[in-house]
């Protein structure tokens, strides 16, 4: 039991974390990235590459670049500045500016693209068979720990991250910067007007939110030591974004909520429940309950259950009388 | 060694593909025109179809009946999906976007009802194949060709119809002004129906033709042409079912040109690669601080 | 008038006309829209804080000329000067940051932030929204929100809109959404003022009151060129009228005179 909730929070810190991030680009700026994924698979794959050695000798089963063997937390600062340098060269060339439609579908297509590249691929990152046998952070330190504890001090250091994380995402969210985002989300070419240069605050935000997204697959990886592109479809955005539209919209703590309904009632409870039908069945149905999930909520409550907070002037409501005199 | 035969072969494949994307893309750019709703849920309607021609063939009702399954499932399936939960969140104002996560949680549950009903399973399909043939340096089978015929028919009756009848020509205007065309009297509901149906029947169609390529059929069937069908369909202009081709010969053509030359890994992601280049240097599909059509027809 | 304009003086990185430079010099202007050219050499030179109003049929060219001024139609040929600044091929944010800044045909209030917002993120000035003072916050960030906070305010007052502060754009009427959207202008200290048909769709009373804002803008410095439909508009707050027919300007004048132009007439009779 206690591997399984330590692993449960482990799962958590990293959904909410890809939740924050996805929220910054899609709920601050509008930016539709059905892309989103494969700035946490870079994050992953640069850790896996960074902790492992060299693909020969016992790992020779495996083809990959690099194979360094840097120690924690190297590989983790690598995974975000991966994301979010990804982030910057897809956000060169993606992010002209189309209508929001025609943007979804351009993420769509280079979401496909990366995962046809990396399967590909195979001296990349071992192609479709994905890496194995990425080590633990600081295993051979803590090797005093039992299984249990090593995973609780994992969840622990999750929990660090996200704590860290949040406290520069509400700093970032009082933020002028971040006004002048949902400013261009709402009406583009107003902002633009109104001298803000959203092409540049775009490609902000979409390098912010592609490190934390990076990050949060080095965190990951580091955990579960293995991953392939069976693990980071296109669809999987989708299962992120789940928990931003049920939670609430550019509401940190709305995504919190949301995150935390949808990974851990909507995915871990259903197993607990005796199996029925055939093996499988359960997950599937899931996948309905989720698709009917955000019909609902669009339907009733398309600002999540905790929506964007209202910012309050604090300007006293007696109106001053006197337009002044011409 | 790659020679002029073997690129020219690839060509052939390329038309192969080019046909198999271009009927799916014919219906998306028609549905797309007219409703302004990118539908994701698309991709799912092709699964419809295939489901249908493998439960009609399971049942052993003959060829045609297998061939006709298909199209009447995916019309079918279209305009119940329209009418009900499409339309409930027109109705909501919502805008463009708005009903693509709509489009979405439809694509989800479409697609693994279909799972679970299938039980995860896949099933085989068979369809005449032909012999093969050989016209100067192509080779085909017969089926192939059938398909490119099949695509090349849908395209003419399809323009023959949006440009010499009245009702094609009414769901021009609308694809192009629906403000205009309601104005002007043209009979919305019937044009909208038969959009969804039209489209929903080329959807299933594109189902069929891609199973009979493939000859399994299962829950993901066609999703990993959705995108491609997406794109050629962008490409190639909202509404204009011969854009929407030319830009599916481009991919077609493309990516087997690029698997002949440089093997096969790299052939998809090329073709990708460039629909998401020209598609972002498209001008229609940039906002120029003027209007976008923003609202949704249902 | 007040706050803003208060701004003017120490206007920021000099698009301040040099003496003899034309407030706006706009000639010879071409806009073309895929094959159909929206405006065929249209010139307009306002030398001195005025209000223009700028009036034709439909179809004349009128926004599209505004947006070539504004930059958010590209510019096939011509030029447009601001004082002694070349904007002809500066993107629409970088003449904001000059001192041209405008409104839309559909009013453009951001929806999803309040009106204090709204008005805030135009006033905080660009350092204001980057990301480096985002990140690092600091005594001078706090100064300038501080600053723009009371910049808000004082517009708010002018326009007598502070009861709707914490009102969200879409929650507005449209009358209400005009005048903030004329508010959010003003906070960015305008040197040209652009304003596409601001009184449509708006109460008699309200039509008043902007246009009497248009006058007291004018009086603080800046031009503003206003397109409308309805001629009394025009003829009771215009100091100058300027009339495009099918991508040409047809005649530039006083109100009266313009009127009196046989060609003119004719344009609105075609």
């Amino acid at each position: 039991m206690s591997y399984y909730l330590s692993t449960v929070a482990i799962y958590f810190g990293v959904d909410l974390l890809a939740a924050w991030g996805l929220n910054m680009q899609f709920g601050w700026a509008g930016v539709p990235n059905f892309a989103f994924i494969i700035f946490q698979a870079i994050g992953a794959y640069v850790t896996a590459v960074l902790t492992l050695g060299p693909d020969t000798g016992a790992n020779s089963y495996q083809h990959y670049v690099l194979g360094m063997q840097l120690p924690f937390p190297l590989p983790l600062l690598a995974a975000a500045a991966a994301g979010g340098v990804l982030s910057l060269v897809i956000g060169i060339i993606a992010m002209a500016r189309l209508r929001r439609d025609y943007q979804a579908a351009v993420f769509l297509l280079i979401a496909l693209i990366a995962t046809q590249v990396v399967s590909g691929d195979v001296g990349l990152f071992n192609g479709s068979n994905g890496l194995a046998g990425v080590p633990q952070p600081l295993a051979g330190t803590l090797s005093s720990l039992s299984l249990s504890e090593y995973q609780w001090a994992y969840a622990g250091f999750v929990a660090v991250v996200c704590v860290i994380t949040l406290l520069f995402l509400r700093r970032l969210g009082r933020s002028g910067w971040q006004r002048a985002l949902r400013a261009s989300r709402d009406d583009e070419a107003a902002a633009g007007a109104l001298g803000l240069n959203v092409a540049a605050l775009r490609l902000q935000v979409f390098v912010l939110g592609g490190a934390i997204a990076g990050l949060s697959g080095g965190l990951l990886v580091s955990f579960i030591t293995a991953w392939s592109p069976g693990g980071w479809g296109y669809a999987e955005t989708f299962a992120i974004l789940t928990g931003i539209i049920l939670g609430g919209v550019a509401n940190n703590w709305g995504i919190f909520l949301g995150t935390f309904l949808v990974q851990i009632v909507f995915v871990e409870v259903p197993s607990f429940l005796p199996e029925f039908g055939y093996p499988g069945l359960i997950d599937k149905l899931e996948w309905i309950l989720i698709g009917f999930m955000w019909l609902t909520v669009l339907l009733l409550r398309p600002r999540g259950i905790i929506p964007e907070r209202r910012y309050k002037a604090g300007i006293d409501a007696a109106p001053q009388r006197n337009v002044s005199r011409v | 060694m790659v020679t002029w035969n073997i690129i020219l072969q690839a060509v052939g494949f390329g038309l192969v593909t080019a046909a198999i994307v271009g009927i799916g893309s014919m219906g998306f750019t028609l549905q797309f025109g007219v409703t302004n709703i990118l539908n994701i849920s698309y991709g799912n309607i092709l699964t419809v179809g295939a489901f249908a021609a493998l439960l009609a063939q399971q049942a052993h009702l003959g060829l045609v009946v297998t061939i006709i399954a298909a199209p009447v499932a995916g019309a079918v399936a279209t305009w119940i999906l329209a009418r009900t939960v499409f339309a409930a969140f027109a109705r909501r104002h919502g805008g463009a976007f708005d009903l693509i996560l709509v489009t979405l949680a439809c694509s989800l549950i479409i697609q693994f009802s279909i799972d679970a009903a299938a039980q995860g399973q896949s099933f085989s399909f068979s369809f005449p194949v032909g012999s093969t043939v050989h016209i100067g340096p192509f080779v085909f089978t017969v089926l192939s060709l059938g398909l490119i015929a099949t695509a090349a028919v849908v395209l003419g009756l399809l323009m023959a119809a949006l440009h010499l009848t009245r009702m094609g020509k009414a769901l021009r205007a609308l694809s192009t002004d629906p403000k205009l065309a309601r104005a002007c009297g043209v009979p919305m509901r019937k044009i909208l129906d038969l959009t969804w149906l039209v489209s929903g029947a080329l959807a299933g169609l594109a189902g069929l033709v891609y199973v009979t390529n493939s000859l399994t059929v299962d829950a993901g069937a066609g999703l990993n042409f959705l995108v491609l069908v997406i794109a050629a369909a962008l490409l190639g202009g909202a509404g204009s079912p011969i854009g929407a081709v030319l830009a599916a010969l481009v991919v077609g053509i493309a990516t087997e040109v690029v698997a002949a030359i440089g093997g096969s890994y790299y052939s998809q992601a090329a073709g990708l690669a460039i629909l998401a280049v020209v598609l972002v240097a498209r001008p229609t599909a940039r906002t120029w601080g003027g209007t976008v059509r923003d609202e949704v027809t249902v | 008038m007040s706050v803003a304009y208060s701004k003017l003086s120490h206007r920021r990185r000099g698009a301040a006309t040099v003496a003899g430079d034309a407030l706006l010099d706009a000639s010879d202007v071409r806009v073309r829209y895929g094959g159909v050219e929206a405006v065929g050499g249209a010139s307009v030179r306002i030398a001195e804080p005025a209000v223009v109003g700028l009036i034709g049929p439909n179809g004349a060219g009128k926004s599209s000329f505004l947006a070539a001024i504004g930059g958010q139609a590209p510019i096939a040929g011509g030029t447009v000067l601001l004082g002694d600044h070349d904007v002809t091929r500066l993107p629409a944010h970088r003449r904001a940051r000059l001192g041209i800044v405008r409104t839309f045909q559909t009013a453009s209030v951001f929806d999803r932030l309040t009106v204090f917002e709204n008005l805030l993120v135009a006033g905080v000035g660009y350092p204001g929204a980057a990301l480096s003072r985002a990140v690092t916050g600091g005594a001078r960030a706090k100064a300038a929100t501080a600053a723009a906070r009371a910049d808000a305010v004082r517009v708010l007052d002018e326009l007598d809109l502070r009861s709707l502060s914490d009102n969200y754009g879409s929650e507005l009427s449209g009358g209400q959404r005009r005048l903030v959207e004329i508010a959010r202008c003003l906070m960015c200290a305008p040197i040209l003022l652009l304003l596409d048909e601001p009184m449509v769709g708006v109460a008699p009373h309200l039509v008043r009151r902007i246009g009497e804002t248009c006058l007291r803008i004018r009086d603080s410095g800046v031009a503003i060129i206003i397109v409308e439909h309805a001629l009394e508009v025009i003829e009771a707050y215009c100091d100058r009228v300027i009339v495009m027919a099918a991508g040409v300007v047809l005649d530039d004048g006083k109100y009266d005179d313009v009127m009196r132009n046989g060609s003119v007439r004719d344009a609105y009779l075609a």
